[in-house]
């Protein structure tokens, strides 16, 4: 989460400026009037400031020039807002100090991006050199799966704030797109063929959330489990491996070459169980099958998730069954039900109930893993 | 916002007399800025926020009011970043009156300009008949660009350009283009 402070005359745009970067996970500072706004960046050093040019008293360029001169604050990654669109626009904010430059209307995708990248050029913060791709899987359904994949996604964004990706490979009907309150537009059914389907396709068919995180929708309508290939699934991690920091993948719940390639492709596996007799040993069952083929999952870590109010076996006893320790137990969680229903993760709320804490430590643990090059 | 005579919206625009460049804000009706400028009761267009550059630094502001207005004869060109702003394009049913008939490339210039885009013609192909044809003091330029000429570097892009057809020195068009 960072600082930003948002100058700009126009209450209304002001305001809708700011509800963008809030949505985003960012603490925001809204200031009508250039001068004061130039004394409020010299006392409190925000991490960034979003500015527009055209402003009475004193224009955006000249507050750019103001910040520059001043050994203090001239670090201080700016972002010109303006409606002025041509290209001697853009030149002149980048002459008078701006760091990039956005002309109105603006998006929220759009503002999103630009502010991304200059915190993270600001913060020196070391983006992987390929991409992380993290699996959650499991052959039984209703353990909790999409929810954990949909919160982790949006937790890694708000922790790294780097590009971050989840793709919803169910082929019977998607749901991760509900526990975000997205519209599918398109899904990877309707994707081109392989050898059609570059970074810049795949990126225009991405939908994406208020927080800055990208989706990969399922299709709404149920598919054949071999509508999508193992070949097509290999092809779209490895474009996303080498243009997004982290992706999520949230594997089918079927034992396909579609399942077995997001497995196989994933830096770091999720597998998901239920403290239930049935969840251990489909468990047990796919771990044994994985074996068999030669196929060993990467970092893979048990997650245990306890989605109902009682659990049928404790920690202990599934550690046992699987013969393997679970890295990380979720207790049952009661804002659960709402946060779906509202289209919400929990881990972009405040709660701070099972879920959302421990999924935010599993992401901060990654992400400082991966900042630190120890991944 | 609504009025007795219906909706009204404010639309930004880059607006060039001979000498300076002025970016503000406009209220216009359903008609688009067209509609303002041909308007018969008043010989002047206001301007909201308006701020000014002159026309060889155009990205340095010299001065910014609250309202400027404008004497129309005097206003070279409009640059537009949406044709809706500036013309009632059409409706479902049918393309609006300025959007009929065929594109042609034309390049025309003002002062201190030149500008080249595509006009949209019903009928025959000529200079004269474009002008004359054209409804209103202004020649609609669709996907058009206004270089400045003694500053080839400086120029303004716009989904539509409104030319007055009075300041209008040079304009030529190019049949076999399209």
């Amino acid at each position: 989460m960072a600082r930003i402070f948002v100058i700009d005359d126009d209450e209304q745009l002001l305001r809708m400026v700011g509800l963008m970067l809030e949505r985003g996970g960012h603490n925001i500072t809204l200031i009508n009037n250039p001068l004061d706004g130039l004394e409020q960046i010299k006392a409190d050093k925000p991490d960034l400031l979003v500015l527009d040019v055209m402003m009475p008293n004193m224009s955006g360029h000249d507050l750019a020039r103001e910040i520059r001169a001043d050994a203090n604050i001239e670090e201080l990654p700016i972002l010109v807002i303006t409606a002025r669109s041509q290209e001697v626009d853009r030149t002149t904010a980048l002459k008078s100090g701006a760091d990039d430059y956005l002309s109105k209307p603006v998006t929220s995708q759009e503002l999103m991006e630009r502010v991304d990248n200059l915190l993270a050029k600001k913060g020196g913060q070391t983006s992987p050199e390929t991409g992380i791709i993290i699996t959650a899987f499991g052959l039984r359904g209703g353990v909790g799966q999409t929810t954990l994949a949909v919160n982790l996604a949006a937790a890694l964004r708000r922790a790294s704030q780097q590009e971050v990706c989840l793709v919803d490979l169910s082929p019977s009907g998607g749901q991760a797109v509900m526990h975000m309150r997205l519209q599918a537009r398109s899904s990877w059914l309707d994707l081109p063929a392989e050898n059609e389907l570059d970074w810049a396709v795949l990126k225009n068919r991405l939908i994406i959330h208020p927080s800055g995180l990208r989706v990969l929708a399922a299709p709404a309508k149920p598919q054949d489990p071999s509508s999508i290939s193992g070949d097509r699934v290999h092809h779209i991690l490895n474009l996303l491996k080498h243009h997004v920091a982290f992706t999520v993948v949230d594997a089918p719940h079927v034992y396909s070459p579609a399942f077995l390639q997001a497995v196989t492709m994933a830096d770091m596996g999720l597998h998901i169980i239920t403290p239930e007799v049935v969840s251990v040993q489909t468990a047990v069952q796919l771990n044994r099958l994985l074996n068999k083929a030669g196929i060993q999952v990467k970092r893979k870590s048990h997650i245990l998730n306890q989605h109902t109010p009682e659990a049928q076996l404790p920690q202990t006893a599934v550690e046992r069954g699987l013969n393997n320790k679970v890295a990380f137990q979720i207790g049952y969680d009661t804002n659960q039900a709402r946060a779906i229903a509202q289209g919400v993760p929990l881990t972009l709320t405040s709660a701070k109930s099972g879920l959302p804490n421990v999924v935010r430590r599993m992401s901060e643990a990654i992400w400082q893993r991966v900042s630190t090059k120890s991944l | 916002m609504s009025t007795a005579f219906g909706k009204r919206n404010i639309i930004n625009l880059d607006l060039f007399t001979d000498a300076y460049r002025v970016t503000g804000r406009a209220s216009v009706g359903i008609g688009g800025i067209h509609a303002e400028l041909g308007n018969p009761n008043s010989k002047y267009l206001e301007l909201q926020d308006a701020y000014i550059s002159r026309i060889h630094t155009p990205g340095d502001i010299v001065a910014n009011y609250q309202v400027a207005a404008f004497r129309k004869d005097n206003i070279n060109f409009i640059v537009l970043q949406d044709r809706r702003e500036g013309i009632p394009v059409g409706t479902q049913h049918g393309r609006s009156i300025f959007t009929r008939g065929r594109s042609i490339p034309i390049f025309l210039t003002v002062p201190s300009f030149e500008i080249a885009g595509e006009a949209m013609h019903e009928g025959k192909f000529s200079a004269r008949e474009i002008l004359v044809q054209s409804m209103g003091s202004f020649q609609l330029v669709f996907s058009a660009k206004a270089s400045a000429s003694l500053y080839p570097d400086i120029s303004y892009s716009g989904d539509l350009i409104l030319v007055h057809k009075d300041r209008i020195g040079i304009f030529c068009l190019d049949n076999n283009k399209k």
